[in-house]
């Protein structure tokens, strides 16, 4: 009798075991895949940049009176900005379908499209050498893949010195004029 | 003589532990030696035919393999910086020895390796080869998977290559590929700023790209690959070896317990069988070495003579230095990627007031669809065991004419997006001049 409860015991201290055994198996398991996927996240984490040392998305452009009547183009900003006088805009330069630059296309022959329900005679338009996208003056596109108009940014003032300020983080409707 | 003798003692001594003293030991010697280990004892001669495989596997290793070489050295010679990376790949062209030869071969193979890959690629498609045969425990499909992968990589080695120049040609290549990941739903801007380490292509871009592909790409693909042949292995070889399995049954014989191994020798008994109708049979059969050796050597000289050959009737372009304000007009993807480029061109959809990118339909969603049906085709491919390792099987005949179709489809983009696109994406001749462009407005 007392040999059966020993061997019972011990029986039951293997189960024991055992269990404790799968536990810390498990648990050993555990502890090293979650250092693994710790690792594998931290990893790939570093490679997405929290600083950017990019060109800030409001510069100067000089003082108004400064800008040549009508248009120019801002090569490393790919900004298009106009000057009609005393009101100024800005159109970004980048196709709205895959990101080409755009070229300042002039009509051998003006003609008239309707904008925004008003019928306007345009002496230019906008083409893209990537994909054949054809936009009008005011940057609508008319032909070819580009699915939306050409950006059009926000010029302000600046107070300080009374240069225009083009802002890339602020999209602005096609009527936005600056008058100065 | 005798400094020959010494070499062949020496590569003795390297290669072998033993060498052997009889035909039967000389086949055992085959598992002892490194490089004949690789291959099978014994190869159906039909599996070595130049009209079954054309050898496009092997040609598309090789490639990989010069790929390596010749990648090898021009890390040591090119520098990926943004002010440096255009300057040290002028220097590479026109001041470092043999430098222009080393990087037409480099791009040589590399458009090469496209074209192989794929042909390979159109040939197991076309022959059934990714269905199962006869042998037991073959899994084609999954080895047909594992090569859509591949092909995957390896447009993905070409197009992070295309950026390291860093001229205009690299650069409006990147930008309007990394656009059309851009498009894609809800993550599409996110996965561009990962893939470009911030929002413009600029010098954290060129460090990504360059440690893609010179590591991290090739690696996947040296692992992969050695799966692959391991596969083919495992799959019974060749389709066209189980095709002549089945002509064979026609005159019954029992499939014989051709070899037993010990497990390397370290298990008493035999406890790995191999058993097979075919290797054993002299007239099918011959030893892989020196047959398939000496076939494989010959497919490497001709692939290397081609691409030394192309190298110097085609040398490696270079372009103006990146400029992100300027875009060629017009701008081109890589080859292989025009036939997408068109689709992106047509792909824009308006309904209502609500428009598409055509970068979706035409870069992500269409061939997305495109590799997904490639994947699921083997496991609906429903044709009969008589339709395995043939050209073009009767049986199959719907199916190819399927697949024919949308490669030739996407041959005649990929031609007119090559040779028929000029200035704002217009359509001219291959004969009719461009009109004359300015460069800025």
């Amino acid at each position: 009798m007392k040999l059966f409860n020993l061997t019972k015991t011990t029986e039951a201290g293997e189960k024991n075991d055992e269990g404790r055994r799968g536990f810390l198996q498990k648990l050993g398991l555990g502890a090293l895949l979650t250092s693994l996927a710790g690792v594998a996240y931290q990893s790939f984490r570093s490679l997405i940049p929290n600083v950017l040392y990019e060109p800030d998305q409001r510069f100067k452009l000089g003082l108004p009176a400064n800008l040549p009547e009508g248009i120019t183009f801002l090569d490393d900003r790919r900004l298009y900005v106009f000057k009609e006088g005393k009101s100024f805009y800005a159109i970004s330069g980048a196709c709205t379908h895959l990101g080409c630059t755009v070229k300042y296309a002039k009509l051998a022959q003006p003609r008239t499209v309707e904008v925004n329900g008003t019928q306007a005679t345009i002496g230019f338009e906008f083409h893209c050498p990537c994909h054949g996208s054809k936009f009008t003056s005011d940057g609508t596109n008319y032909a070819g893949p580009a699915p939306r108009p050409l950006h059009w940014y926000r010029l302000e003032l600046s107070p300080d010195d009374g240069q225009l300020i083009a802002d890339l983080g602020q999209e602005v409707d096609q009527g936005f004029r600056l008058t100065v | 003589m005798h400094m020959t003798e010494t070499a062949r003692r020496m590569w003795k001594k390297l290669t072998w532990t033993w060498s052997p003293g009889s035909e039967k030991e000389a086949g055992d010697a085959v598992v002892k030696n490194m490089l004949l280990h690789w291959f099978p004892n014994k190869v159906s001669i039909s599996s070595m035919s130049w009209s079954y495989s054309m050898w496009l596997g092997t040609v598309s290793f090789v490639l990989f393999l010069i790929l390596c070489g010749t990648g090898l050295v021009l890390m040591f010679l090119y520098v990926p910086s943004v002010e440096r990376a255009y300057s040290s790949v002028k220097d590479i062209e026109f001041v470092v020895s043999f430098g222009w030869l080393l990087r037409s071969m480099h791009r040589i193979s590399a458009h090469l390796m496209v074209a192989s890959v794929f042909l390979h690629m159109v040939r197991v498609f076309l022959t059934g080869a990714y269905k199962n045969g006869t042998a037991a425990g073959a899994n084609r499909p999954l080895n047909w998977i594992v090569g859509l992968t591949l092909l995957v990589l390896t447009l993905l080695l070409s197009f992070t290559g295309y950026l390291l120049p860093w001229d205009q040609l690299a650069y409006w290549a990147i930008t309007v590929g990394t656009n059309i990941a851009r498009s894609a739903p809800v993550v599409g801007e996110w996965m561009r700023f990962v893939l470009l380490g911030g929002t413009t292509i600029d010098q954290g871009t060129l460090i990504r790209f360059y440690v893609l592909h010179v590591f991290f790409l090739p690696v996947i693909v040296l692992f992969l690959f050695a799966y692959h042949m391991w596969r083919v292995r495992k799959d019974g070889g060749l389709a066209v070896v189980d095709k002549e399995d089945l002509n064979r049954t026609a005159v019954p014989a029992d499939p014989v317990k051709s070899k037993t191994y010990s497990l390397l020798g370290i298990t008493n008994g035999t406890s790995v069988h191999v058993q097979t109708k075919v290797v054993e049979d002299e007239s099918t059969t011959v030893t892989s070495s020196p047959h398939l050796l000496r076939r494989i050597l010959l497919v490497s000289l001709l692939t290397f003579a081609v691409v030394v050959l192309l190298s110097v009737v085609f040398p490696a372009p270079l372009e103006a230095p990146a400029n992100p304000s300027v875009t060629p007009n017009p701008a081109k993807a890589p080859w292989y990627f025009l036939w997408l480029q068109e689709i992106v061109t047509v792909t824009t959809v308006t309904i209502g007031s609500f428009t598409i990118n055509g970068a979706l339909i035409g870069g992500i969603l269409l061939p997305g669809a495109l590799l997904a049906l490639a994947v699921w085709w083997p496991y609906r491919d429903k044709s009969g065991p008589g339709s395995v390792g043939v050209w073009l099987s009767p049986e199959r005949k719907r199916q190819n004419m399927v697949f024919i179709v949308i490669c030739v489809v996407i041959l005649l983009f990929t031609v007119v997006g090559t040779f028929l696109r000029g200035p704002y994406w217009n359509l001219y001749w291959p004969w009719e001049s461009w009109p004359d462009m300015p460069v800025k407005f």
